[in-house]
């Protein structure tokens, strides 16, 4: 109850939000960090149940923002099905892709998830006839989508309003899949693999769920970017993408479910911040993987509830 | 159908020399060095200026003495501080790096391709039955040959060697056993390192340099290291010439889908032998 209630009013907050920043530009900024807030969710949500890296969730991210341009486009399926599609397909892929991939353990488990990334960079990059190479597809939408008039989605106010509620749902629904038997069968074939099979538990389907879950949450991000851009280039599917999201998981921190969406935050404070610099940005986004790794391990929400937890300590 | 299947070699090779750096890292260290496809990026550029002002065989030269000293700056600043860290730190650290590294190189050397010559005395091509093909390849296949050789016998017949074989299988033991895996460990980086450099340096006559230019080169040698069963060098180097053959006929054949053609064979082999082609260590 106490948890419907906490999320209910995040989302009512959010929502009011738009009123209070009259500035267009700090909403557009906004709108494009609580996109990323949602792939960053993804993949911080893969570390914390799989203990696993992914280096290449732009590739799911992508390849939703490539098949709904395409698809509205070429007029393949009603919008409808195309955005059904959009987020089920990388799904089904990640969740193939992990069977395959997830008996290797984690290092080769993420060197190949960058592979996977970067073959659908390259397919896109060389697929001119399709994906129109380094030039991008400015993707046809039509006027009405889910009942909604097409500048709900291309207007920063509005849109800001839609991500966020998708935000605010995707952490309701990851905190109560964490609560659940099947969120705790993960935590403990994270901590410990082979103990989990010997009490008779099949380890390699729950651990493909976890990584097709968080390749359905990129994906709906990707959605949800290529509904509000309008266009799609090559960059949605590149490293530097993966990376960023990484960085945002990292600074955020994995432990709680909320850390990557905090961290999604304040590295658009950064890069607002970083100004001139925003040419060298790959640059600081690499440093700051570097420092935040190495010294808050924890990142933002572990520094948070570290700092509750002390003072919490002094009080009583 | 000759020329295509040199061509694959070419590139066969030119990933070999890449990968068996990563497996020789891994070996030791138990991680995978993401910054590997930047080292061969800047191994290419040290080669380009270099060659500008001495000469092919100096910018060669020149590009694997920086190349290893970087490696063991690598190793000494951060493989060996994060060593008891879990994995995924270092791998976080090193995927920092190639973002730092290429952003580097598009500030020293721009983002318009660069082009290298190769050296006078291995410009022109030879007649291979009723075709032509560039000297300059040949001397490339040459070179991961001996490269492929000489590190096999060092490996197997040197006391070193011996000791980087034993480390493949369990750094730990080998730890224990007394061999100073810290000072073992700097020598292999920097060896690693150094390769990625040659190879860079060697495939600048091929290719036009750019700061992305280790991108694709780095996917292909994961999927080599990985598909060749991590840790193993026999198994890197048939993975490396299957790998090279199919990327070369995909170019030609299937250009639109080249990229996917290796991943496609890695998913068939790891559900066929989930360990990889050979084990670690051999």
């Amino acid at each position: 109850m106490i948890r419907i209630a906490v999320f209910l009013i995040a989302g009512a907050a959010g929502a009011l939000l738009p009123n209070l920043f009259g500035s267009p530009l700090l909403l557009t900024l906004l709108t494009q960090a609580v996109i990323s807030a949602i792939l960053a969710t993804g993949v911080g949500f893969l570390v914390r149940q799989n203990g696993l890296v992914s280096f290449g969730h732009a590739g799911f991210f992508g390849l939703g923002a490539y098949i709904v341009a395409l698809s509205a486009t070429n007029a393949w399926m009603p919008i409808g099905a195309t955005l059904v599609v959009a987020i089920l397909a990388p799904t089904v892929l990640a969740l193939l892709l992990g069977a395959a991939m997830l008996r290797l353990g984690g290092v080769a488990f993420s060197m190949l998830t960058l592979a996977v990334a970067q073959a659908f960079y390259e397919l896109a990059l060389r697929w001119r006839s399709l994906a129109n190479g380094d030039d991008g597809i400015a993707a046809q939408l039509p006027d009405r989508i889910l009942g909604l008039d097409i500048s709900v989605f291309q207007q920063a106010g509005s849109m800001f309003v839609v991500c966020w509620i998708v935000l605010v749902l995707v952490l309701f629904g990851l905190s109560v899949l964490i609560a659940s038997p099947f969120g705790t069968l993960t935590l403990a074939i994270r901590e410990n693999e082979e103990r989990a099979r010997f009490i008779g538990y099949g380890t390699i389907v729950p651990r493909a769920a976890i990584y097709a879950l968080s390749a359905a949450i990129a994906a709906l991000a990707g959605v949800l970017f290529a509904l509000y851009n309008g266009f799609v280039t090559p960059n949605v599917l590149y490293w530097g993408l993966s990376g960023e999201a990484l960085v945002m998981a990292v600074v955020g921190g994995t432990r709680a479910v909320w850390g990557p969406a905090l961290g999604a935050l304040l590295f658009f404070l950064l890069k607002n911040a970083a100004g001139d610099l925003t040419d060298h940005w790959p640059a600081i986004i690499g440093g700051t993987l570097i420092v935040v790794t190495v010294l808050l391990p924890r990142g933002a929400s572990g520094t948070i509830a570290m700092l509750m937890q002390r003072m919490g300590v002094r009080t009583a | 159908m000759l020329i295509q299947i040199l061509n694959g070699l070419v590139y066969g090779g030119l990933l070999y020399v890449l990968a068996v750096g990563l497996v020789l890292i891994f070996g030791l260290r138990r991680v995978v060095n993401f910054a590997h496809g930047s080292l061969f990026m800047i191994g290419a550029y040290v080669g380009y200026t270099v060659t500008a002002v001495a000469g092919f065989w100096a910018g060669l030269i020149a590009s694997v003495c920086v190349l290893t000293a970087i490696g063991a700056a690598l190793d000494r600043f951060v493989f060996r501080p994060l060593q008891d860290e879990d994995p995924i730190v270092t791998m976080l650290v090193t995927f920092g790096l190639l973002l730092v590294l290429e952003d580097a190189a598009r500030t020293i050397w721009g983002k318009e391709f660069l082009t290298v010559q190769p050296p006078a005395i291995l410009s022109g091509v030879v007649h291979l039955a009723g075709t032509s093909f560039p000297v300059y390849r040949l001397a490339v296949i040459g070179a991961a040959i001996l490269v492929a050789g000489g590190l096999s016998l060092w490996l197997r017949f040197s006391r070193v060697g011996l000791y980087v074989r034993a480390s493949s299988v369990d750094p730990l033991t080998t730890g224990m056993q007394g061999v100073d895996t810290d000072r073992l460990s700097a020598m292999v980086v920097a060896i690693g390192a150094g390769l990625a450099g040659l190879s860079g340096t060697i495939s600048a006559p091929l290719v036009a340099l750019s700061p992305s230019m280790g991108g694709s080169i780095l996917i292909d040698s994961f999927v080599v290291v990985v598909t060749g069963g991590l840790g193993s060098f026999t198994g890197a180097f048939i993975a490396a010439m299957v790998i090279g053959q199919l990327h070369n006929l995909g170019v030609v054949f299937v250009p639109a889908a080249a990229s996917m053609i290796p991943l496609v064979l890695m998913v068939l082999v790891l559900i066929w032998r989930p360990g990889g082609l050979v084990k670690a260590g051999a």
